[in-house]
């Protein structure tokens, strides 16, 4: 039987680009199997079969852009216990845009967990008719000349906003998209010229080099980095917590979650104190509004969790922490910390963060300036505990201090702020009881 | 590999000389590629040109005279039965065709592009070889454009060899004028050869194996053709199907199966229109790589190219409809994509037109498929009675239809059927492709009297503006 693969469910981002094919013609296939990698503004993922068969065509090229339910490719599928014979199907041409018999079956998707997968079965009977791509078809408000002018300069005419009657998109509209784009003042593009407009070094005349290139993620993340270094003033206030009470805690905790699989790290302790802190503090669960007029407060708490692999650092981002439990929290990271080492985290769960955390704690260090994850006002950075000496009247005690450090958008965050905030967590850190107060 | 590989080499080799071939070539000449077409008939033009659409409307042509002397009578001008000298009109059709292919020829000597008349058929990906009268010869290539186009369909059980059993190209020949003629498809091409057939003084019976004829097309669309042809012709066989044809001295006896329908009937010609196949079994596919389908399409992409980078296909071995206009856009894209523009088949949509009379058009989506698909549509139908234009040349039966986005007003389709309906179609093809409204439409002005103004008055129905009839719609 002959199936289209189609680019699952990745959220509700557009035109990812196409930017690694790993399967070609011919290839026998494995359900799970990498196909291709997209990308996007975000991140990188790779696309697995849904099935077991061999490749018939691959039907995108590197470069390509594309949607929810694209085309990847045909292949022809073993034939699989729940596969109900059909007849032989015609392999027929390539027919953008035709609804052919789409049925919903259950398959393995790209994801483990069962999930929706659309499979465009080939019909047997009619020959292929042509027609024209669904997304053309009466989307973009355009005459012909300026579709294929469009077309010459790249542009996805779905982004467009028409000036003329009823938003007709006009010659004109298109190129000042183009020009737009160009002129964005800090598009990633631009930024990384300026910023790599340093004068040329041959290191070589000093001794022996090598030149890496760096991963795709590296490169996504150092323009986003740049950019948030470059858009926001920010400010570091360090901190101290005592969390020789919490650790006695987690470590009573630990073997009773152990005979649930889960590993209660000092993280769901820090996400449980933070989401207190924005709480009580609500600017730092915020985001500046447009033109830094208004701030958009968010009444929910979404933590963004920096993880580092091996390709650069990626935020996964766990929703509705105040709605959660340590030992959920606890499951919830160490599977999204597992998919983004196998770099299979899907968009979606790298948005909608409203804080982030960025832990060096299992590595070490005494303080760092973390930078804001924009477009957060803020983000909390943890170092490494120790056993340090603190005067209680009348003797030095030794106690397990966490230093922290928070970094924060002084355009909406003022100094007295940031202190309250890191003192009013190293204070619920310190007494986890406070958290039921 | 070998030493000699090639007679010739060509930047971009077309493979026939069909509309779609001669278009892509001439298209990559004029953008500066060295081109060597390759047409297995003497003459360029192709199935279009030769023995399809251009002969028939030159028969069709005379079939609207007859009928048109005919009718007239009625208003009180009498010409008398015709005199048919069906010599004189083969001669005439073949005039026809013998300028617009002589025609093609000059300009092709203009344009340098070398025409090699013979069969091709690839031997590598690289090569084609042509079987000619004057020997075989091979032409290597740069990029190749396979238009190589489709065939009548046959019908192997029935007795083919019988000259009296046709395909449309036999039909065009005129040989014989058949006192009762059966058409075996109630196809495009099917109805266009009865209308002709029936001028030149056949009994027409018409058997088609789905429930309508021209089947895809909007059932409303066609009424009013189907019933005026039943009329016309002796028999309109729906839903039925031909088992068997014996060829017997005295007529080919013909075996029906449907129901109501006679278990057989014998007729002195049959013709055979039942589609079209693909060729793309016929060209060598397999050595130079290119992916053909069970059908015979080779499929590509938007720009035209098969599954072997080089090689670009159009027109009928690329995919349903087959149609001329089809292949001749694509024949540019591909000789575009060629030459290093940036170009691809954008078109929204291709327009269909039975040159039958009356003539059906249709363009964009057709109401069926707006409903299969759930779309959220309005329709405005405007009866041809109500127009000035249809009653003065002595006809009542047409019919304007348009189908526009319920939430944002634009054109989705249109359908057409009456006088010169084909020729109306094509300004619905250019609200479509400049993403018109009902109100854009209706807001045009039309010149009256005139038939195109029933789109416009359909337009207006949307609108709820419209004057010339009493509509129960909003009124704005």
């Amino acid at each position: 039987m002959e199936q289209t693969v189609l680019v699952p469910e990745i959220g509700d981002i557009e035109n990812v680009e196409v930017i690694e094919i790993l399967v070609g013609a011919g290839d026998a296939i494995k359900p799970e199997q990498s196909l291709i990698t997209l990308e996007s503004d975000k991140a990188t993922m790779e696309v697995p079969s849904p099935f077991a068969g061999t490749v018939d065509r691959v039907l995108v090229k590197i470069g390509d852009r594309v949607n929810e339910g694209s085309e990847i490719l045909r292949m022809k599928v073993s034939e699989t216990a729940e596969s109900s014979p059909r007849p032989p199907a015609d392999p027929g041409a390539p027919e953008p845009g035709r609804p052919a018999i789409e049925a919903v079956e259950d398959h393995q998707s790209w994801l483990g967990p069962p999930d929706e997968v659309h499979m465009v079965a080939e019909p047997s009977a009619p020959p292929p008719v042509l027609e024209l791509p669904s997304q053309h078809r009466q989307t973009a408000h355009a005459s012909p000349s300026i579709r294929r002018f469009a077309r010459e300069l790249g542009v996805d005419l779905t982004r467009v906003r028409g000036s003329g009657r009823k938003s007709r998109i006009l010659h004109d509209d298109v190129k000042h998209f183009v020009k737009a784009a160009f002129q964005k003042p800090r598009g990633d593009l631009l930024d990384l010229d300026r910023w790599s407009a340093q004068p040329e070094v041959d290191f070589s005349r000093f001794g022996d080099v090598e030149s890496r290139d760096l991963s795709r993620i590296k490169k996504l993340s150092a323009a986003h980095l740049h950019r948030c270094w470059l858009g926001i003033p920010h400010v570091t206030q360090h901190g101290d917590a005592d969390i020789t009470e919490l650790e006695e805690f987690r470590k009573s905790l630990k073997p009773e979650l152990e005979l649930q699989g889960i590993r209660l790290t000092l993280l769901p302790f820090l996400m449980k104190g933070v989401v207190a802190a924005l709480q009580r503090f609500p600017d730092f669960n915020a985001s500046l509004g447009p033109g830094g007029e208004a701030l958009i407060l968010k009444r929910y708490y979404h933590i963004g969790v920096a993880v580092d692999t091996r390709e650069g650092l990626v935020v996964p981002v766990v929703r509705n922490v105040d709605r959660k439990g340590l030992a959920e929290l606890a499951r919830e990271l160490s599977e999204l910390s597992a998919k983004a080492r196998d770099k299979k985290l899907k968009p979606d769960e790298m948005q909608g963060g409203s804080f982030s955390i960025s832990s060096l704690g299992g590595i070490g260090g005494n303080a760092f300036t973390p930078i804001i994850n924009q477009p957060e006002v803020a983000i909390l950075g943890v170092s490494r505990s120790g056993i340090r000496p603190v005067f209680r009247d009348p003797d030095f005690v030794p106690r397990l201090i966490l230093p922290l450090s928070l970094s924060y958008d002084h355009r909406v965050i003022d100094g007295a702020a940031a202190a309250r905030f890191i003192v009013f967590l190293a204070e619920i850190l310190g007494d986890l009881r406070r958290l039921l107060i | 590999m070998e030493n000699k590989q090639s007679d010739l080499h060509a930047e971009v080799l077309v493979l026939g000389g069909g509309p779609g071939g001669y278009t892509a070539a001439f298209r990559a000449a004029d953008l500066g590629k060295q081109v060597t077409l390759i047409e297995r008939y003497p003459v360029l033009g192709g199935v279009c040109l030769n023995v399809g659409c251009i002969p028939s409307k030159a028969l069709l042509h005379l079939a609207r005279v007859i009928h048109e002397s005919e009718e007239v009578s009625e208003f009180g001008v009498e010409f008398g039965p015709p005199k048919l000298d069906t010599g004189k009109i083969v001669q005439w059709k073949e005039q026809v065709t013998g300028t617009l292919t002589k025609g093609l020829s000059g300009l092709a000597r203009q344009r340098k592009v070398k025409v090699v008349t013979g069969l091709g058929k690839f031997v590598s990906e690289r090569i084609l070889e042509v079987v000619g009268s004057e020997g075989t010869q091979r032409v290597s290539f740069d990029h190749a454009i396979i238009a190589a186009g489709s065939r009548a369909t046959k019908i192997v059980s029935f007795p083919n060899d019988d000259p009296r059993v046709m395909d449309s190209t036999d039909a065009l020949n005129l040989d014989e004028i058949p006192k009762r003629l059966l058409v075996i498809g109630g196809g495009i091409i099917g109805l266009e050869l009865a209308t002709v057939y029936h001028a030149l003084g056949s009994r027409i019976t018409i058997v088609e194996l789905m429930e309508q004829i021209i089947p895809g097309c909007d059932q409303d669309l066609v009424r009013p053709l189907y019933q005026r042809i039943r009329k016309q012709y002796e028999h309109i066989y729906l839903s039925t199907r031909v088992t068997e044809i014996k060829a017997l001295k005295n007529g080919l006896k013909v075996a029906f199966q449907g129901q109501g329908v006679p278990e057989s009937e014998t007729f002195d010609r049959v013709l055979v229109a039942v589609g079209r196949r693909p060729n793309g079994h016929l060209i060598g596919a397999d050595a130079a790589g290119i992916k053909v389908d069970e059908a015979g399409f080779i499929p590509v992409d938007d720009r035209q190219r098969s599954n072997v980078n080089h090689i670009y296909a159009i027109g009928d071995i690329v995919g349903n409809p087959m149609l001329a206009h089809k292949a001749t856009h694509e024949g540019k894209v591909a000789a575009e994509v060629i030459a290093g523009l940036p170009s691809a088949f954008q078109a929204l949509t291709i327009p269909s037109v039975a040159y039958t009379d009356p003539e059906v058009a249709w363009m964009g989506i057709s109401e069926q498929e707006a409903k299969e698909k759930g779309l959220e549509f309005e329709k405005a139908s405007f009866p041809w009675a109500a127009s000035g234009r249809s009653l003065s040349i002595g006809r009542n039966e047409g019919l304007t239809k348009i189908l526009c986005d319920k939430t944002t007003g634009r054109l989705l389709g249109a359908g057409m059927v009456g006088t010169n309906a084909g020729e109306l179609i094509a300004e619905a093809v250019l609200a479509l492709e400049m993403g018109a409204d009902a109100q854009d439409i209706g807001l045009t002005i039309h010149p009256h009297p005139t038939l195109s103004e029933t789109l416009g008055f359909a337009a207006e129905m949307i609108e709820g503006s419209i004057t010339d009839l009493i509509v129960k719609k909003r009124m704005n």
